[in-house]
């Protein structure tokens, strides 16, 4: 049995009145890429803050790599690398100095960092903007750079909120090549993505979470296999009480909904 | 007309949550009465003593230097409010892809921008409008006709101020602009106070004799003061002729500045939009350090490269030097003592560190999700903020101190004094600030000097300004007891204890805080 990395345990979350996160259970294992699919406000993102320690759990609980994120939060970051929905950057810094805070913050030591460093912005293409200031990179030049900071200190858990927005073909492809190597050196990966192609192809198993509660969890196989459809598409679609491509069809042939 | 609606609707609704919390709008609402109160009491016992007095002249130069005292505090701020309202704003982009016209939108934000103006006039301005009047015994009618001459006055203020911020984006490239703007509106006002005062230090003679040098007349502040002080007189023609001018200026320049502004709007929008080119620095090598120091690093890079931080303490030197002009025309009613001069230093201290404490984690912006998910401690990150902003403030605070004293000719220790209780007042406003400021940060903002509009800057300063007077009580004690050293001695030594507690007290409520910020 491979050891589980990310254990969360009837974790909750609510904002006032809406339960944002309510009550999901599920655990990630070393060696493995989960991906973590749902609509639009389903919170997939408010999951992935009480993981890294952005926001506190109302009720239940987190661990990564056996540390209670609420008990011992500086232990359990240390062995997590995160990437945001939003690359929120120091625009006053450079993509040098930037990452060499990070290092710093990760207690790398100095040759680690400036080899690590030269490495990461090199392969994602960085080398030439690494002098600039941050507020001067586009969105995606962010994402790499968040990107890097994630892969510095080589850690064993990674926390990817939508990392592939923004990226163009060459860096998303780059990515999943990275993330596979993780997994082969006996990381985990949590990552969620509303793209279908990528949970599909990168994925060993996915979640599919809708209000807030695990609809359904499994490898692609499994998922497609108890609800019958045949694309993840459609299971998600079937899951999420959007119209599968049936319903869709029935709703095309009925009349029109009116007009205010 | 809508949109001035909606967007006047749009700002006190934000303003409106970002003081969800019910103590806060209770706690807010009552410092305010508080300040209210101070200004309109001190200007009625002012105004009354000098009636009393005799000191006609005097009494009647008075509103027209506290008009212009207002306006020169204005320019400061209103330069970068209108840059921020005008073009820096989040919601232009979505306002100008919108059908509307150009010059509805320079409209609405213009109204928008006076009102907010309007906000300042009614805490400062009014009280002392009021107190004057009562103690200077004006006739009946000058209190609504001062008033209302009181709230024309921000309209033609900011039409001046926001013409000139379009036609310096006109010759100064926009990122550029800011830091133009800010550094006319502190230097200028600062050149124009000492030469005007000197001229009164040098003015012999007793009270009843003593008048404030003549406002230029050109300015509308001086409007605004001649029609207060008619009113303090009972001439009610003059009176009625300023108000007319002010008012009939105030409907002539509005509509001409808007049409100016409308026209130079869109290009002056995306100049302003343009990223500031990419700065292009070494590499560097890399060298292990503490996540403190790291923190410490990225912070000082952070102000160092931004230099809309550096004017909060231009405008504090400048203090420095209305001391030291001011100082000459005071000493017939305030004896100058050491004790004096480190009130004064710790009041100059106290509001240099106030902004950098109470912006301390705001300024970490969107990027906040940052410290909170790197493996860094509490304590790691208040201790970076308090280290970062009272070392900005100390080295203020050392400069200014040793100008003032050289000024004053105090002899080293008493310099050493001086400056040392600088120091303390520095940390109190600092973790005043910083303690405020993990309470109810704001992380959303569009230029820096934006984190602390409106009333966000009362409660921190009146907290630290309370210290501040229980300092000043400590050291007149021990002045009155044990004269010469040892009154100082204590004195000082009284304020450090105190002045610990304080920063003790915030920096554990900071600490909790910090702990549980969620962003
Ligand atoms: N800070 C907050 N305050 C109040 N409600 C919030 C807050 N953050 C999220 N929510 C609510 O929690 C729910 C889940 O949001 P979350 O951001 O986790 O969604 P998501 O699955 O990441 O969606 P998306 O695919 O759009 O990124 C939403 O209903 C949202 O309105
Ligand atoms: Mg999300």
């Amino acid at each position: 049995m491979p050891q589980v990395l990310i254990e969360v345990d009837r974790l909750t979350k609510s904002f006032g009145a809406t339960k944002a996160v309510d009550g999901i259970s599920f655990e990630v294992y070393a060696g493995e890429i989960f991906g973590f699919l749902g609509p639009n406000g389903a919170g997939k993102t408010t999951t992935i803050k009480i993981l890294t320690g952005l926001l506190t759990p109302t009720s239940g609980r987190a661990r990564l790599g056996g540390f209670d994120v609420v008990r011992q939060p500086l232990a359990a970051k240390r062995i997590l690398g995160y990437v945001p929905d939003e690359p929120n950057v120091y625009q006053k810094l450079t993509a040098v100095e930037f990452l060499d805070f990070v290092g710093d913050a990760y207690g790398m030591s100095a040759r680690q960092k400036a080899l690590r460093i030269g490495e990461l912005l090199a392969l994602f293409g960085l080398d030439g903007a690494a002098g600039d200031l941050l507020g001067s990179y586009s969105h995606g030049m962010k994402q790499k750079v968040l990107l890097c900071a994630a892969f510095l200190h080589d850690p064993k858990i990674y926390i990817l909120d939508e990392p592939t927005v923004g990226l163009d073909p060459r860096s998303a492809r780059l990515l999943k090549t990275l993330l596979r190597e993780v997994t082969a050196r006996g990381g985990a990966v949590f990552m969620s993505t509303h793209i279908m192609e990528i949970a599909q192809s990168l994925c060993d198993r996915v979640a599919i979470i809708n209000r807030g509660r695990i609809a359904a969890a499994g490898s692609v196989l499994e998922l497609q296999r108890l609800s019958g459809e045949r694309t993840l598409e459609d299971v998600f679609l079937g899951l999420t009480d959007g119209v599968t491509g049936t319903g869709m069809a029935a709703a095309a042939r009925g009349p029109l909904p009116e007009t205010p | 007309m809508l949109l001035c609606a909606a967007l006047l609707r749009q700002r006190y609704l934000a303003a409106r949550r970002d003081w969800a919390g019910r103590l806060v709008y209770v706690v807010a609402a009552a410092a305010g009465a508080v300040l209210f109160a101070c200004i309109a009491l001190m200007s009625y016992a002012g105004a009354a003593y000098l009636r009393h007095a005799h000191a006609q002249a005097l009494l009647v130069s008075i509103p027209a230097w506290a008009f212009l005292v207002y306006l020169f505090t204005d320019v400061f701020i209103a330069f970068g409010q209108a840059l921020g309202d005008l073009y820096l704003a989040a919601d232009v982009p979505v306002l100008l892809v919108m059908p509307l016209r150009t010059a509805s939108i320079v409209v609405a934000k213009f109204v928008a921008g006076v009102v907010t103006n309007e906000v300042y006039v009614s805490a400062f301005l009014v009280p002392f409008v009021l107190g004057y009047l009562t103690g200077a015994a004006a006739a009946w009618w000058s209190y609504p006709l001062a008033l209302l001459g009181v709230v024309v006055f921000p309209a033609l203020l900011y039409a001046a101020l926001a013409s000139v911020t379009i036609v310096v984006l006109r010759y100064v490239r926009a990122d550029k602009a800011k830091e133009v703007l800010w550094l006319c509106g502190a230097v200028v006002p600062t050149i124009f106070w000492v030469v005007s005062f000197w001229g009164v230090a040098r003015a012999n003679g007793d009270i009843t004799t003593l008048q404030l040098p003549a406002a230029p007349s050109w300015l509308p502040s001086t409007w605004v003061g001649d029609l207060v002080a008619a009113g303090a007189t009972h001439d009610v023609w003059p009176a009625v002729g300023w108000f007319a001018f002010l008012l009939a200026t105030t409907v002539v320049a509005c509509p001409v500045a808007l049409a100016f502004i409308a026209r130079g709007f869109l290009r002056g929008y995306s100049e302003a939009a343009t990223n500031p080119p990419a700065v292009r620095r070494r590499a560097g090598h890399f060298g292990r350090s503490s996540a403190l120091r790291a923190l410490v690093r990225k912070d000082v890079r952070t102000f160092l490269r931004t230099p809309q931080l550096w004017f909060g303490h231009i405008t504090a030197l400048g203090f420095i030097a209305y001391l030291l002009v001011g100082h000459r025309a005071q000493t017939p009613i305030l004896p100058l003592t050491v004790q004096l001069a480190m009130v004064q230093l710790g009041f100059v201290a106290m509001l240099a560190g106030l902004n950098p404490g109470m912006t301390a984690l705001s300024l970490e912006h969107a990027a906040i999700w940052l410290l909170r998910s790197l493996p860094l401690s509490a304590a790691d990150i208040v201790g970076d903020k308090l280290a970062v902003a009272w070392g900005q403030t100390a080295i203020l605070v050392c400069a200014g101190g040793l100008a003032l004293c050289y000024g004053y000719h105090f002899d080293a220790p008493h310099t050493l004094a001086v400056v040392v209780f600088g120091l303390l007042m520095a940390a109190v406003s600092v973790g005043c600030g910083l303690a405020f400021d993990a309470t109810y940060p704001s992380f959303q903002w569009d230029n820096p000097n934006a984190i602390n509009r409106g009333i966000r800057m009362v409660m921190p300063f009146l907290s630290s300004i309370a210290v501040l007077l229980a300092c000043a009580l400590v050291l007149g004690l021990a002045r009155v007891a044990l004269h010469g050293a040892a009154g100082v001695l204590v004195g000082l030594a009284a304020s450090a204890l105190l002045a610990a507690a304080v920063v003790r007290a915030n920096v554990r409520r900071a600490l909790q805080r910090v702990a549980c910020l969620e962003p």
